[in-house]
């Protein structure tokens, strides 16, 4: 059952391009991690997703953070009661 | 202060009582130890038992000095004033590099900001991926709940 | 010096508004972002958050730029010389990556 979760981290690091996903719920609890983003990184994670969602007034504009440095980006997105940390190195 | 007392009123009483005679009798300059003596010598014996105490009083606190009366007692309000702004400017110092201590000073990420904030955002493409691996990842934890519930009643079932 | 810092931020192709900000608080605002105090503090929090993340235990946060990327518009921020710089630009790469 827990497959789909873990079936889906695993699809999403088959992309030579991305070296870590973790995704956590709205408590910063890790739901499930690969590669180069971990447990410890959940926190952060889940607490960037909402002070960036405080940023706006309108609930349905859903907004992407990207910490960007010259090697790669991780980028955070919250879908419904998840958000998910994509890191991604550039191409 | 205790000890100054004490050693005073024993050398007193190893004066009048003790030294001289060694079974107690009455003793006039001292005590009144009998009862018949009380009514007329009383008045005089109290004025000499104050007279005595006093002096011992008198001679102790000349050799006293109380710390504990002369600080709170000897603290002018200047003196309050100035011990609050000892006190302050030592708290300040110290909550200082506490302070700094708490939030740790911003980290430089570049030295030119303009040219950073300038430059190209991340790509759509990239900010399209992220949003479709957290809409899969939720549906895939909306399936977990479900499938949970079916197969735990199936867990109880078999044995 | 205000200026020195804000002209920059000014020619930034699609820039809606700018906001300097230092610890004591905001040191310039301009065109959307101008007095918004609330948008400066959440940045200011996002900004503390962001550089607790470490990658690999290394001792420096792997950040240049953090960007906010809305439907239409992007908070794009950095930090230089203990100032926070935010810039809000239009967010119009949608349309041509998607068609």
């Amino acid at each position: 059952m827990e497959a789909t979760l873990e079936q889906h981290l695993d699809d999403t690091m088959k992309n030579p391009a991305i070296v870590g996903v973790l995704c956590t719920d709205a408590q910063g609890h890790n739901l499930g991690c690969r590669g180069s983003l971990s447990d410890e990184h959940g926190g952060v994670v889940s607490v960037l997703a909402k002070q960036a969602a405080s940023l706006t007034k309108d609930p349905t504009d859903t907004p992407t953070v990207c910490l960007e440095s010259d090697s790669g980006t991780v980028l955070v997105r919250t879908h419904g009661t998840i958000t998910v940390a994509m890191h991604k190195m550039v191409s | 202060m205790g000890c100054c007392y004490s050693s005073e009123s024993e050398t007193a009483e190893q004066d009048g009582d003790e030294r001289k005679p060694l079974i107690p009798h009455p003793n006039p300059d001292s005590k009144p130890p009998n009862g018949t003596e009380r009514n007329p010598a009383n008045i005089s014996s109290t004025r000499t038992d104050e007279q005595a105490l006093l002096s011992i009083i008198n001679k102790t606190a000349q050799n006293i000095i109380d710390v504990s009366a002369a600080d709170s007692q000897g603290m002018e309000q200047h003196e309050y004033m100035d011990k609050a702004r000892q006190y302050s400017t030592k708290l300040a110092v110290l909550s200082s590099t506490l302070s700094q201590k708490k939030p740790p000073p911003l980290p430089s990420l570049t030295s030119q900001p303009h040219q950073v904030l300038a430059s190209d955002l991340v790509p759509y493409s990239d900010i399209q991926q992220v949003s479709k691996v957290a809409a899969y990842a939720y549906s895939a934890i909306s399936q977990i709940k479900v499938d949970a519930k079916e197969e735990l009643v199936v867990q109880f079932a078999i044995p | 010096m205000t200026t020195a810092l804000t002209q920059g931020l000014e020619r930034i192709p699609g820039q809606l508004g700018y906001l300097v900000i230092s610890e004591d608080g905001v040191l310039a605002s301009s065109g959307e972002l101008e007095n918004d105090e609330r948008a400066a503090g959440v940045i200011m929090q996002m900004v503390r958050t962001a550089c607790r993340f470490r990658l690999h235990g290394a001792a420096e946060p792997p950040l240049k730029r953090m960007s906010v990327i809305f439907e239409d518009y992007v908070y794009a921020v950095t930090i230089s010389g203990q100032k926070v710089f935010v810039v809000k630009r239009q967010n119009n790469q949608r349309e041509p990556v998607t068609a």
